[in-house]
């Protein structure tokens, strides 16, 4: 009994991380219809932002995270603006695959000539501190990230829903060219979306400092994990993407515990192919 | 005159090339060939394989240092048989067509005497596929593929193997894990085994199977995961609910870090961690994990406390600035073989050398050189000899690891005992 509340609450908290990622992911995908297939190496790029500002200016990771988002969003935004936008003219979905890809390599490898390959650590007096929830025990990081996270759902859905600039980029995200009839800038969306998105990976790689190591690869499993979420929770749905994401950390834990951590890794793809196929079934009947 | 000119010049190419080739094969052999026109003072050349550019070029270089220490050690006190000695550096880059070329370049070329090579197996087999072609005697120091010396490889007489094998690696964890109760009092009847779904991971699986019989040891469980996991919380509970003795690993660094940590989190205190080195070993493990490392036990092929190694780490420090390690103490040791072989040969021919090899017994101290700096104290090339069901062939079969343990940050070798500085810390703190 102990173990399986053990295990659902590292489900819900391992959940939460990745819903943080397929957040991002999502908005990206939701507004511009394209597949950032460089998010994984975005959280990277927020790791190692987060370990330069502990190492060089001695700054907290947690007090960086606002900081953090910030220096991503304004990356993301620079990239949006000098390279996606030039390429979503070409209306070709495989030029913008390429980009993106090619984008994550770049940014790994650079990373590999800037940082090495060595697997650095961000050590704080607290990221080793453990609480004990009654027969559970939680590691004060993943708490506070899952908090963090909260924070962000809550944020983001009333900023889309409530915003003006939220109704405009939900408005752009139904309907592109009727939004631009409408006098919406959608350049100006495009640009505030993709910084939004990257931002959160930011915010996911800052967080996620305080329990892996830093290393040049280390988005990669975390950005297939968002791909997963996106496709699970609902196209640009954000409370979607939320509970995708804990289902997936469930998921994960609970076919370890049920079945055998060795084929935790296959159950949760053979589910996504799962709801794949049964999904576009569904979509095929209505019409 | 002209015509017969033409007619001749292929006919002495030919045999110059033919003379070519006759010395080429001849160079193996040393001072055997042409006696008189060779001075005595010509040095006896050492071919070296390893990578010296690529991404392994910074294991060859510490192996590289291991050899250029013998020889020095060596020439300072006259060479053999009044030869000094000559290392021929060769660079495979990491590849095997490009070690087999080097190969061939080393022996028709340079004319080496004996072989030394490589650090990975596959490019250990083709050198030593051109070194029984040419004859010329080569040892490896440190390529640890079983099946080097297997059944399929029984022909290579020119091939011998001074490191442990991988299966020997892991049997050494199984009888650190029974000898380990002499010092802590509890023995250690299961083990988990806590490993990566790669071959490595599978490898680990397979010995333990092996040979965790023999020491009265029950494997309670497998659990692996996909190298590079984003988490490992799932495997830490399952080895949580399996509650064994002992777990025995195998992991890159990012994932042996995580394994750590996520130990902590969850609450989890094994009493007895044994590692199979590779990413537990690396530098940045401790470095990343602090006083959480403490406890953590692996296995070391030598270790700056290592009760016979202490002297020569510390003049090898001096000299390079870096603490000797398995490599280099390894490599070192071959030099050495080579160099009591070919005395007790009289002579470079690859044939009295091989000979001489496989009659070799080193027990303790090489003549005239150091007690053997490694955690064994006798090397011995088994002609032919059985491991778990299997043949091989020309092994040192006194070879055997060593196990260190993380105590306050620093690597303390633990066993065996009579190599140890330190004793075991038992149960783990990881704190």
């Amino acid at each position: 009994m102990d173990v399986l509340l053990q295990a659902i609450v590292n489900g819900i908290l391992l959940g939460g991380f990745y819903a943080l990622m397929g957040m991002g992911q999502n908005i990206i995908f939701g507004v511009m219809k394209i597949v950032n297939f460089c998010h994984g190496e975005m959280l990277m790029v927020g790791m190692y932002l987060t370990y330069m500002l502990y190492t060089y200016a001695g700054i907290d990771p947690y007090l960086a995270l606002p900081l953090v988002a910030l220096i991503m969003f304004l990356l993301g935004a620079g990239i949006q603006h000098t390279l996606i936008t030039p390429s979503l003219k070409t209306k070709s979905f495989t030029n913008l695959l390429f980009l993106t890809v090619g984008l994550g390599l770049l940014l790994s490898n650079g990373a590999l000539v800037l940082f090495g390959s060595d697997y650095k650590s961000i050590r704080t007096s607290y990221s080793q501190t453990n609480i004990m929830l009654g027969p559970v025990s939680v590691a004060l990081p993943k708490l506070i990230s899952f908090l963090v996270l909260i924070v962000v759902t809550i944020a983001l859905f009333s900023f889309l829903k409530y915003s003006t600039t939220g109704k405009q980029i939900r408005a752009v995200s139904q309907n592109p060219v009727g939004a631009e009839v409408c006098g919406i800038n959608v350049k100006r969306i495009y640009l505030l979306t993709y910084g939004l998105g990257i931002a959160l990976a930011g915010i996911a790689g800052c967080l996620l400092t305080q329990f892996y190591s830093i290393y040049p690869t280390a988005g990669a499993s975390f950005g297939f994990r968002a791909l997963i979420v996106v496709v699970v929770g609902g196209l640009g749905s954000i409370p979607g993407a939320f509970f995708a994401g804990i289902l997936l950390g469930l998921l994960e834990q609970m076919s370890a515990l049920f079945i055998s951590p060795s084929y935790s890794d296959m159950i949760v793809f053979i589910t996504f192919i799962v709801i794949l196929v049964v999904r576009q079934l569904l979509i095929m009947r209505r019409r | 005159m002209k015509k017969l000119f033409k007619a001749l010049l292929p006919l002495a190419l030919a045999a110059t090339m033919f003379a070519g080739c006759a010395g080429g094969s001849q160079g193996g052999s040393g001072d055997s060939g042409s006696g008189t026109a060779e001075p005595t003072g010509e040095t006896i050349k050492i071919g070296t394989i390893y990578a010296m550019s690529g991404d392994k070029a910074a294991i060859g270089e510490n192996i590289l240092r291991g050899i250029d220490f013998a020889v020095a050690e060596i020439n300072a006190q006259g060479g053999v048989n009044g030869r000094m000695l000559e290392v021929v550096r060769g660079d495979h880059a990491g590849d095997a067509a490009t070690g087999k070329s080097e190969a061939e370049r080393l022996i028709t070329q340079e004319h080496v005497d004996v072989m030394m090579g490589c650090h990975m197996s596959t490019v250990t087999e083709v050198v030593a596929q051109v070194c029984q072609q040419y004859g010329v005697p080569m040892i490896t120091a440190i390529s640890t593929l079983d099946k080097l010396s297997d059944e399929e490889h029984k022909a290579y007489d020119y091939f011998f193997r001074l490191c442990p094998l991988n299966s020997v690696y892991v049997e050494d964890m199984l009888k650190y894990l029974k000898d380990s109760s002499q010092q802590t009092g509890e023995e250690i009847k299961t083990v988990a085994i806590f490993t990566d779904k790669a071959a490595i991971g599978q490898e680990l699986i397979r010995c333990v199977n092996l040979f965790a019989a023999n020491y009265g040891i029950e494997v309670v469980g497998e659990v692996d995961y996909s190298g590079g996991a984003a988490d490992l919380s799932a495997q830490v509970l399952a080895l949580k609910q399996m509650n064994p003795d002992a777990i025995l690993c195998d992991s890159y660094v990012s994932d042996a870090t995580l394994f750590i940590n996520t130990l902590k989190e969850q609450n989890y205190k094994p009493k007895m961690i044994v590692a199979k080195a590779n990413g537990f070993t690396d530098p940045s493990f401790i470095t990343n994990l602090g006083s959480a490392a403490n406890g953590v036990a692996s296995v070391v092929e030598f270790n700056n406390d290592l009760t016979n190694g202490v002297e020569i780490n510390k003049e090898f420090k001096e000299q390079y600035g870096v603490d000797m390690n398995g490599h280099s103490a390894e490599s070192y040791t071959v030099v050495w073989l080579f160099k009591a072989a070919i005395e007790k040969a009289g002579s470079t021919d690859g044939e009295a050398v091989k000979q001489a090899l496989a009659d070799l017994v080193i027990d303790g101290a090489f003549e005239g050189g150091r007690n053997i700096v490694l955690p064994y104290s006798h090397i011995d090339f088994a002609e032919e000899y059985d491991l778990a069901g299997s043949k091989h062939y020309r092994d040192n079969t006194s070879a055997s690891v060593a196990i260190a343990q993380i105590q306050d940050g620093e690597w303390k070798t633990v066993w065996p005992f009579e190599f140890a500085s330190s004793k075991i810390q038992y149960p783990a703190p990881l704190e």
